[in-house]
């Protein structure tokens, strides 16, 4: 069901994305095919001040711009930093403690200093209200107003800034909620409430109230620092649209990201995987696996027929002792590999790497910022891989000479190898812990590897992405334009999205689909109320739906799309069958003769915004060698002479064969002997992988 | 081998090369991880997919642990080996085809109670046999008394379930429709149990894929060695972790309920401590006994206890418990004889492990933990017939109880057992989406942690109500009811768990002891655990903390007086100084009569 038309572009579209170090801004304009790029440095006390840094390094008038997308980590610094908001918590009578209960379980099962998640409401600011709804929506026990008025004093006497409110099956009937909710927002006005079912309409109150209270505690913060950059943007001339990158890949409109926080938290990564899926799809390869690598991690994220995969929930601060989200987040695998992950030797001298990382400070002995301990960066300078003298388009020069002591006098003495070995080593190590991950999200879900090409990003990506596509033997990969900006580019590319779910629990032999319609059409109408917001047009829109199925007795549900045309006439068989067939390709088994059962509707309302289209090369210059230099491949005891060339000067259609490196400012490439090199006509470097 | 690892492996002294030992050292622990997520996301009943109550691993020829998923119940930790040897006895290395299917259960060498069935095929890489791939599960019911935790008020082997010896449930591939259609018939949910072993099914196949894809790529002769090599490495650093153990034989003891107006079984530790070495003797314990489901075959006591002392974040494979050595005669109660019925038997293990680890209180004053709720969790279940889904139906979940206090912090409040990783409850609508009940309420238990510098974790208070007539698990939480857990250097005991219930038209809640119980409709049952032991005098906690927790409802202003000796203002809002000091010097004097 996509019937997003592209709306024609025209205009100036600016993305800013603040990062952890990083801000990074791409602009394109189309009516003059011009890109803009900027980078600055993240400033965390005051973090919109990274986003006029970039405008002004890029030489932007706001009063030009037509949108701007923004993402940032202001949300996710709150929780982590654990500075947001006094919230108090309102629920059913009997479930003052869920919150703090949480699952009770201890993934680190021999850890006996094991650590629970801490919760941001505390006991005494979390009430009870004596009201009660069954499974099925029957009122058990109706809502008292003056008690809900009883707590809303009670709430301001406390001081609480914000207030979560989740009562037992309000999935069901948010009747209570709402109530409740107009009478604190009446008597408390400055406070910030948020209703779970606002959030989200499905079972498991645990899950629920965790990210009810998380949208609460961030939520003052948040929407203040939203609404401080709307104010900002239009005093200084911005008169276009303003729009918020989600976790989910989408954009939302600032009314929105201000009731919804939690819709922001994880957008940092996301972007670059939309990207990935976007040019993939313009260059006609619809299966792609993004491959994005950092300082400290490496991330990874499986995109099938163009279409990002989701997950629904996620843990804030890890699945040890973290808190669970539950909102639709991009599917990433992510692994401790970064350029400036450790390599170290433990106590029965066997060679690790990370999770330990020098991040970019002191970073990697190679920065001569104070670094003592050999990094993966290290050991691709040892190896000539990444030129010392060419890194950062020369802004940086990098110390081969330290990178090369540090090695020999940390790790070689214990493994008994020469330098060039054990940086070949941390190589070799850190491409199988990355391989691991691309497996995360392909092998693992039931999708083969070589099925798909490999698309590079970040600083990191690549360096070391053929090393993987060999791994994995994967015979594609992609080398996008502006590889190392490519989370801010892949927010211009996002849709306006808004997901959406309604747990209906019961056996498919009983639907009844007049229900089913009238759910997704309620549903589908907050969807078209959320565009509106945003101001996407009326053909620009597409609504997706999809049912949460499972074999009768099982507990884990896969998401299944369904068509319109299903609901409409009730097709049972084509959804049973699509099930069986997910089942078998996820898990390599299915039961088609056992019943199933539903658990949850869902619906994606999207609104299609006008995407950039980067110009045809100009470029063809006959001489893009800017020189060459020995290289450590395959074999660490023998380097190779290989040539050098400046990505700028590859013209269209151009055609290389590895081994050979093309270095661009925030990046460098890689390739092994047999390597073919394509330069398609927009400018991404696309490689065939020789076999190993 | 690929041209570099070659050229790295010439020149390493050990011949091994450090760079595909650690790639592969990442590599095994993910196939037993993935087995493990495949069988949890696709199985049918909620012992696997929330409890966790599974393992997923594979075993090398010799029946050595290679890779075993950490996660769910850590008492299973490394407890195949002994199955996979028995079937090599029984049957040959050469008496295994490839698409062989072996099912068993049997207490002679399984050593558990009937639920937990193992599933192993053999792997063969190029018509050799390499390795075993198993996945043992706690299946719902295995006929007999056996459904939902386990056959409670079973009496032997028979009256517990189904016993499977064995039994090629799959020769080279064809299923025996005979055995399969003997086990479907004696189950009480035969279709759950067939997609459970679909499941387990499903996972062994994909360990035997990864596996062999590892010995293609690497060569299985380096494969091999360096799991050799894994083991060994496992085992240092253990070595390691115990040598830093000052010297010694370190003892304590503890009790477990026996059956209801018998004695209690003892828990009797001895632990030797000898350069690098550690025996754990746990031969003081009380025998085997005919009338308590408590009896076992399992060395996992001591090694949960071992494995947290040593490598807690590390792999489980063999080399874990290369340097340990366990005690434990035939005819003791974690070493019964066959036919003893073992319905409870993981249930004195979690004092098993307080026991061993209170044992190094003086030695490893630092790390050691005052006792937590030392039993396995409140066993919810509701079984019956839901008239409006006119279907059968289990509910269950495990309500935890509370951790000791630590040297350095609180215990936490309402976790799982040292025996139960991550395992979960079951949420409130879960329950009630699924099946005819209401919970009234689940809550942390005020008052339950034991007082101390550091003090116990909270215990949980949950009041479930039945809506149809159905058979309830309404026992004590756990098997430690009569001995609250303790509390360490001066720390006080935590408050024991009890379960009440009440019959429909009754005004109070009573004790409820048996563990099986009828009820009507509109049934009430209230599961309380226990709070964990606090660590350090309750009069050195400071007096802010103290208030802190009168506030939040953890501590009562009473239990501030009594036992922490903290008086706060008559408002709450402040601690009273002066008479602070008072009660804290006049319950001092006390404490040293």
């Amino acid at each position: 069901m996509m019937l997003a038309k592209k709306l024609p572009a025209g205009g100036l579209s600016v993305a800013v994305d603040i990062g952890g170090t990083f801000t990074d801004l791409v602009a394109f304009d189309e009516s003059k095919g011009r890109v803009f790029q900027a980078k600055s440095l993240t400033t965390p006390n005051e973090l919109s001040q990274g986003v006029w840094d970039c405008l002004k390094k890029a030489g932007i008038a706001l009063g030009d711009a037509e949108n701007i997308v923004h993402g940032s980590t202001v949300a996710i610094n709150i929780a982590i930093e654990e500075k947001g908001a006094k919230t108090a918590l309102v629920v059913t009578k009997g479930t003052r403690d869920v919150y703090k209960i949480g699952r009770q379980n201890r993934p680190e099962a021999y850890n006996f200093s094991f650590k629970r998640p801490v919760p941001l409401a505390s006991r005494a600011n979390t009430f009870e209200v004596d009201e009660r709804l069954s499974a099925s929506g029957e009122v058990l026990k109706p809502l008292s107003t003056s008690e809900v008025e009883d707590i809303a004093c009670a709430i301001r006497n406390s001081g609480a800034e914000a207030v979560a409110v989740c009562f037992l099956h309000s999935y069901v009937d948010p009747a209570h909620e709402i109530e409740a909710g107009k009478i604190l927002r009446r008597m408390l006005p400055g406070v910030y409430v948020s209703l779970s079912h606002e959030i989200v309409r499905e079972y498991r109150e645990y899950e629920r109230t965790s990210t009810t209270v998380m949208n609460a505690y961030i939520g003052p913060k948040t929407s203040e620092y939203v609404g401080r950059m709307q104010d900002r943007l239009g005093e200084d001339g911005f008169s276009g649209r303003f729009l918020i990158m989600q976790s989910s890949g989408g954009v939302m409109s600032p009314a929105q990201a201000k009731t919804l926080p939690v819709a922001m938290m994880e957008s940092g990564p996301v972007g670059g995987v939309i990207a990935a899926a976007e040019v993939g799809r313009r260059l006609g390869i619809k299966d792609v696996i993004a491959f994005d690598m950092g300082g400290t991690t490496a991330k990874t994220s499986l995109i099938q027929g163009s279409a990002v995969s989701i997950a629904q929930g996620y843990h804030i601060g890890g699945y040890a002792s973290g808190h669970p989200v539950m909102f639709p987040v991009v599917d990433i695998v992510e692994v401790g590999a970064g350029g400036g992950s450790i390599a170290w030797i433990d106590q029965v001298g066997a060679l690790k790497l990370g999770p330990q990382s020098a991040g970019s400070d002191p970073g990697p002995i190679s920065y001569c910022r104070g670094g003592t301990q050999p990094t993966v960066t290290d050991a691709n300078v040892v190896l000539g891989r990444i030129g010392a003298k060419s890194f950062l388009g020369g802004e940086m020069p990098l110390d081969e000479a330290a990178a090369r002591k540090g090695i020999l006098e940390r790790l070689c003495p214990s493994l008994g190898l020469s330098v060039t070995e054990v940086a070949h080593g941390i190589l070799k190590i850190a491409i199988a812990k990355m391989a691991l991950a691309v497996r995360g999200v392909s092998v693992q879900r039931g999708f083969d590897p070589r099925d798909f090409a490999l698309v590079a990003m970040g600083g990191g990506g690549p360096p070391h992405v053929l090393a993987i596509a060999r791994d994995l033997n994967i015979p594609k990969v992609i080398i996008p334009n502006l590889p190392a900006h490519f989370s801010a580019l892949g927010m211009l590319m996002s849709d306006v999205r808004h997901d959406f779910v309604r747990t209906h629990y019961r056996p498919l032999a009983d639907f009844d689909y007049a229900e089913i319609q009238a759910i997704f059409a309620e549903l589908a109408a907050t969807g078209g109320a959320a565009l509106d917001e945003a101001g996407v047009e009326l053909e620009a829109r597409s609504v997706e739906y999809f049912m949460d199925l499972r074999y009768v007795g099982q507990e884990f549900h896969l998401q299944i799309p369904v068509t319109a045309d299903e609901i409409l006439h009730g097709n049972s068989v084509a959804i049973r069958e699509r099930f069986n067939h997910v089942h078998e390709h996820r898990f390599d088994h299915a039961a088609p003769d056992e019943p199933l059962e539903l658990i949850n509707l869902r619906l994606t309302a999207r609104g299609g915004r006008p995407k950039i289209n980067f110009p045809k090369l100009a470029a063809n210059a006959t001489q893009a060698q800017t020189g060459s230099r020995p290289i450590y491949l395959d074999d660490p005891s023998r380097p190779v002479e290989c040539p050098v060339y400046r990505r700028e000067l590859l013209g269209p259609g151009m055609r290389l064969r590895g081994p050979c490196v093309i270095e661009e400012f925030g990046s460098t490439t890689v390739l092994f002997e047999g390597d073919l090199i394509t330069i398609a006509d927009t400018g991404e470097i696309i490689v065939e992988v020789a076999r190993s | 081998m690929t041209a570099e690892s070659k050229s790295a492996a010439k020149l390493n002294p050990t011949g091994l090369d450090p760079v595909t030992l650690e790639v592969l050292r990442n590599a095994l622990p993910a196939i037993s991880d993935e087995m493990s997520y495949d069988l949890q996301r696709t199985s049918y009943n909620m012992m696997i997919y929330e409890i966790r109550d599974y393992c997923t691993a594979l075993l090398d020829t010799n029946g050595a642990l290679i890779s075993q998923n950490i996660g769910g119940v850590s008492h299973f930790v490394a407890d195949l080996g002994v199955v996979i040897r028995d079937g090599i006895a029984r049957y040959g290395l050469d008496g295994f085809s490839p698409g062989d299917v072996i099912m068993h259960n049997h207490q002679a060498t399984a050593g558990q109670h009937l639920n937990n069935v193992v599933i192993y095929t053999p792997v063969y890489h190029e018509n050799c046999l390499v390795a075993f791939a198993v996945v043992r599960a706690h299946w719902a019911d295995v006929g007999g008394l056996s459904t939902g935790f386990g056959g409670t008020g079973a009496y032997d082997p028979w009256s517990e379930g189904l016993q499977v010896d064995q039994l090629k449930i799959y020769e080279k591939g064809e299923p025996d429709a005979k055995i399969l259609k003997m086990i479907r018939d004696n189950i009480r949910y035969p279709d759950a149990a067939m997609g459970d072993l679909r499941s387990q099914l499903a996972a062994c196949r994909l360990g035997e894929r990864r596996f062999c894809e590892l010995l293609d790529r690497y060569s299985r002769a380096t494969v091999l060695e360096v799991i050799n090599t894994i083991y060994a490495e496992t085992e240092a650093k253990c070595r390691a972790a115990v040598a830093d153990i000052p010297d010694g034989v370190y003892e304590a003891e503890a009790f477990v309920d026996g059956a209801r107006g018998t004695m209690p079984f003892e828990i009797k530790v001895k632990v030797t401590v000898s350069g690098s070495e550690m025996e754990i003797d746990l031969s003081g314990c009380s025998s085997q006994r005919d009338n308590a489901g408590l009896n076992s075959r399992t060395y996992a006591g001591a090694y949960i206890a071992y494995k947290a002392l040593t490598a807690p974040l590390e792999p489980l494979n063999e080399g874990a418990f290369g340097a340990l050595k366990v005690v434990i005669p035939e005819g003791n109660m974690m070493m019964a004889r066959f036919p003893a019925f073992m319905a409870s038997w993981g249930s004195a293990l979690p004092t098993v492990v307080d026991t061993i680890w209170r044992a190094f209180a003086e030695a490893l004053p630092d790390l050691i933990p005052a006792a937590h709720s030392g039993s396995l969790g409140a066993p919810f279940a509701l079984s019956g017939h839901d008239p409006a889904r006119k279907a059968g139906f289990v509910a269950q979940s495990i309500e935890a109880g509370g951790w000791g206090g630590r040297p350095d912090r609180d215990g936490e409040d309402a976790s799982m057992s040292v025996c139960q990783g991550d395992v979960r409850n079951t949420p409130i609508e879960t329950m009630e989406l699924k099946t005819p009940l209401i919970v009234l309420e689940r809550a942390l238990w005020s008052d339950s942690g034991g007082a101390g510098k550091f003090r116990g974790g909270l215990g949980v208070q949950t009041t479930i109500k039945s809506l149809v007539d159905g058979r309830w698990n309404a026992g004590p939480p756990g098997h430690r009811s009569g001995y609250a857990p303790w509390g360490l250097r001066g720390g006080k005991a935590g408050v024991l768990g009890y379960t009440l219930i009440r019959a429909p038209g009754q005004d109070t809640h009573e004790l409820s002891l048996s563990p099986r119980v009828f009820g009507q409709a509109e049934t009430e049952v209230v599961y309380r655990t226990s709070g964990g032991g606090g660590w350090g005098s309750p009069l050195e906690r400071d007096p802010e903390r103290v208030l802190h927790d009168v506030r939040e409802g953890y501590v009562s202003a009473e239990k501030a007086r009594d036992d922490y000796g903290v008086v706060l203002r008559a408002d709450g809002t402040a601690v009273d100084s002066p008479a602070t000091l008072a009660r804290r010097a006049e319950l001092a004097r006390e404490g040293a009569h």
